[in-house]
């Protein structure tokens, strides 16, 4: 116990920048893993890869209710949508992390109330997108398929969805890097993902601020270009043979924050 | 049309949550002994309370000693969290801890909202600055002081010194850095932790803490309002353990005469607060 | 009855304390949307040169803002940024003159990380202005800065405008972050509401229907601008 005391209040030799910066890389990149939980830049992929799959599955179901809605249903989704995306995720998180415990009257932890809020802002947007894209496909598929016998749901689910989804699915990866860097906001809540541990890791160190953010700032980096470019990617063999270039994350409201 | 209607909906959403969330919490220690965990709240930036031992990577310190201590009274496993001193009271009020055991310093305002025990530390509010930049409080108008959001140092500054420039940060470390650049002159909190800090920048010979305390904190341990049996069993406790000398061991493993930061003991667990805060 | 309702209602002092962090927001918000703007333009002029430096240049600075989070690139402004500075630099910026040095670091931190967003969506602008515009401005004499600032700019920003309100919006929303580098805005308000007082709900239900009607607002902005541009005939498309 003294030792462990010993460890941070002595004012251990002064070491250099690299061997500081290396030394901290494996906190930073899976924190306490394994003697603890998992966190750093791992706790960050999990983090938004979740977020990523819930927001999907959410932006799928608002946008074809965008989309198939009418009346005061519609109202009241386009409103809700509205608000989402309103919201800064900062304040979001505020809410599902300390009001919505009090409201369910179960404690949701940090990781899943983080989750919670970021899958409800990027819900809102992909849905958006969906609905555009629903919209986009022409309206010969939409006759097509109706002319074929099935119902306005079968059009739905065998003709038009497979269409917009293969060309929503940039929107829906720059959506998977936009959660990357929103996961950054979970410091505030306590969650050890990447930018919380770097603070931890600068308030241990002391010395070398700037450094440590780089180092932090070139992970994050790395993570968003590759995941970018997994986007373009699959974009480009998306879009190979289909003649309809329209590109949904970058018309209006377009989330790039 | 778009602007009100956002406005309302919103409004509505949220008034739909509290509603709801009207409903009461079954008795803690109950569900503490049950669940086989006590969820505590200690910090892991502020040495020696609490912060981050570098080679295990744990949660480690002088309020998580005591908790840990406590939890295995109760016979249960202890669940550290994480905490800013921002998130203290709201970590109690949305039931994610049972127990918050991180300096928390006891006030009449705090005391509407959560239950505290009886008082195990006694501080001083303190500053750290650099040398010659701080000799006596008059110049405390004059500096920029940085501290953390949450905290009664705020409060303390805004009454004594309502023309002080104030920066609050999210965390010690925030401030320490915040210092240590410039970006303020000083900065204040309880002068335990900050000879904690001072003692762990390479280059303290050029920090000093001057001798201005702006005011007494006692430090006690806090569980969520109405919780008596529980706060009962760690007031029992507490008391006891000053009694049977663990108190004082643990103290002496942070403060004592052996440790990094070593600190005569102002506070015998049990003793009557003296000033009103 | 009525005291009952006051004890939940927050004091008017707090709701000051809120009133002015909504304030800070909306003229942070104000600068850094106008200083993104400037930047962006250059940054799109980049994108869309045919000089390879200038393009690599501009790619680059884009790729770095967008692929690393804001925070972080707040963090950096106001910790890691000034100790390249000398002292006597330093000193003068955190006496904060002009403005205070956590209002600077974040301005610096917001506009630089907007303007990499504003800069893609007027470049898309610029490609949407028909080519045939730039070759009749170059047939008439317009050397080729006068032809992107007279004929092609204007065109494109109105083209670009739906996503630019889009990103304004983004920009009110990403001020909220400053608060993590003491920046006293909205957030940052509610926040120390919030510890003083205990009432989470209150302070954060104020803080978010602030936020809401400012974002609200440029929404209808958005709209009003919309309709103007469907009814005006005769305007490239």
């Amino acid at each position: 116990m003294g030792g462990a005391a010993a460890g941070v209040l002595a004012g251990a030799r002064r070491m250099t920048v690299i061997e500081t910066l290396w030394d901290s890389l494996p906190y930073l990149l899976w924190g306490a893993f394994p003697e603890g939980q998992l966190g750093g830049a791992a706790l960050t992929l999990l983090l938004s890869a979740g977020s990523g799959i819930a927001s999907a599955v959410l932006g799928l179901a608002w946008g074809i209710g965008l989309a198939t809605a009418t009346g005061a249903l519609r109202t009241a989704l386009t409103l809700v949508l509205g608000f989402f995306r309103a919201i800064p995720v900062l304040m979001l998180i505020f809410w599902t992390y300390f009001l919505l415990p009090f409201a369910l009257g179960v404690s949701v932890p940090g990781v899943l109330s983080v989750m919670c809020a970021l899958s409800l802002v990027g819900g809102a947007y992909l849905a958006h997108a969906v609905h555009a894209g629903i919209r986009g496909i022409g309206a010969g598929q939409w006759a097509a398929g109706l002319s074929l016998g099935l119902t306005r749901w079968g059009t739905l689910r065998h003709v038009v969805l497979p269409q917009a989804l293969r060309m929503m699915l940039p929107s829906f990866i720059n959506q998977w890097v936009t959660l990357v860097k929103d996961s950054s906001l979970a410091y505030i809540v306590g969650v050890s993902e990447l930018s919380f541990v770097a603070s931890q890791v600068n308030a241990r160190t002391m010395i070398y601020p700037a450094e440590i953010f780089m180092l932090v700032g070139a992970i994050y980096w790395l993570l968003c270009t590759g995941l970018d470019r997994l986007a373009n990617g699959l974009a480009q063999r998306a879009q190979r043979g289909n003649w309809q270039h329209k590109s949904f994350s970058r018309k209006g409201h377009g989330r790039f924050a | 049309m778009t602007r009100s209607k956002f406005i309302v909906s919103s409004l509505a959403l949220a008034a739909g949550f509290f509603v709801l969330g009207s409903s009461a919490w079954a008795d803690k220690l109950d569900d503490v002994k049950k669940a086989g965990v006590l969820r505590v709240a200690a910090f892991d930036g502020n040495p020696p309370f609490g912060y981050i031992d570098p080679a295990s990577k744990k949660q480690v310190g002088h309020d998580i000693d005591l908790a840990t201590e406590f939890a295995k009274s109760l016979g249960v496993k202890i669940e550290l969290v994480p905490t800013n001193p921002a998130n203290r009271i709201p970590l109690l009020t949305s039931g994610k801890v049972d127990v918050v055991f991180a300096s928390f310093t006891i006030t009449d305002e705090r005391a509407k909202a959560v239950d505290f025990t009886t008082p195990y530390f006694l501080v001083g509010q303190q500053f750290l600055a650099k040398k010659g930049v701080l000799k006596d409080a008059a110049q405390i108008k004059d500096i920029r002081i940085g501290t953390e959001k949450g905290t009664t140092m705020e409060a303390n500054l805004r009454k004594n010194y309502p023309d002080a420039k104030v920066v609050l940060y999210d965390d010690s470390p925030f401030a320490l850095a915040a210092l240590r650049n410039g970006n303020v002159q000083a900065i204040t909190n309880d002068g335990v932790k900050l000879t904690a800090q001072w003692n762990a920048i390479p280059d303290k010979e050029k920090y000093e803490i001057p001798a201005i305390t702006v005011s007494r904190e006692y430090l006690g341990a806090a569980v969520p309002k109405g919780e008596t049996r529980l706060l009962e069993a760690l007031n029992t406790w507490l008391v006891d353990s000053e009694k049977n000398g663990r108190a004082l061991a643990i103290y002496d493993t942070w403060f004592g005469p052996n440790s990094k930061a070593p600190l005569p003991r102002l506070l015998k667990i049990g003793d009557q607060r003296v000033a009103a805060n | 009855m009525i005291d009952q309702l006051r004890e939940h209602l927050l004091a008017p002092r707090y709701i000051g304390w809120l009133l002015d962090g909504w304030l800070a927001t909306l003229w942070a918000s104000l600068l850094v949307a106008a200083g993104a703007t400037v930047l962006g333009v250059v940054i799109a002029a980049g994108r869309s040169s045919s000089r390879p430096a200038l393009l690599r240049l501009t790619g680059a600075y884009v790729s770095l803002f967008r692929n690393t989070p804001l925070l972080v690139q707040l963090f950096f402004w106001y910790f890691g940024a000034p100790s390249v500075l000398p002292e006597a630099a330093r000193e003068w910026l955190y006496a904060g003159h002009l403005l205070s040095f956590e209002f600077l670091s974040a301005l610096v931190g917001l506009t630089l990380y907007a303007a990499a967003y504003v800069g893609e969506d007027i470049r898309s602008g610029i490609r949407g202005v028909p080519v045939g515009q730039t070759l009749a401005a170059s047939a008439l004499g317009f050397t080729r800065v006068q032809v992107l600032a007279q004929v092609v700019l204007p065109q494109a920003l109105r083209i670009a405008l739906p996503p630019l309100l889009g990103q304004y919006m983004n920009i009110v929303k990403n001020t909220s972050l400053a608060m993590a580098v003491g920046l006293v805005e909205l957030s940052y308000a509610s926040r120390q509401v919030e510890a003083e007082t205990f009432k989470t709900f209150q302070a954060f239900g104020l803080a978010t229907a602030l936020y809401i009607v400012s974002i609200g607002a440029i929404e209808v902005l958005a709209a009003w601008a919309a309709r103007r541009q469907a009814f005006s005939p005769g305007r490239a498309a």
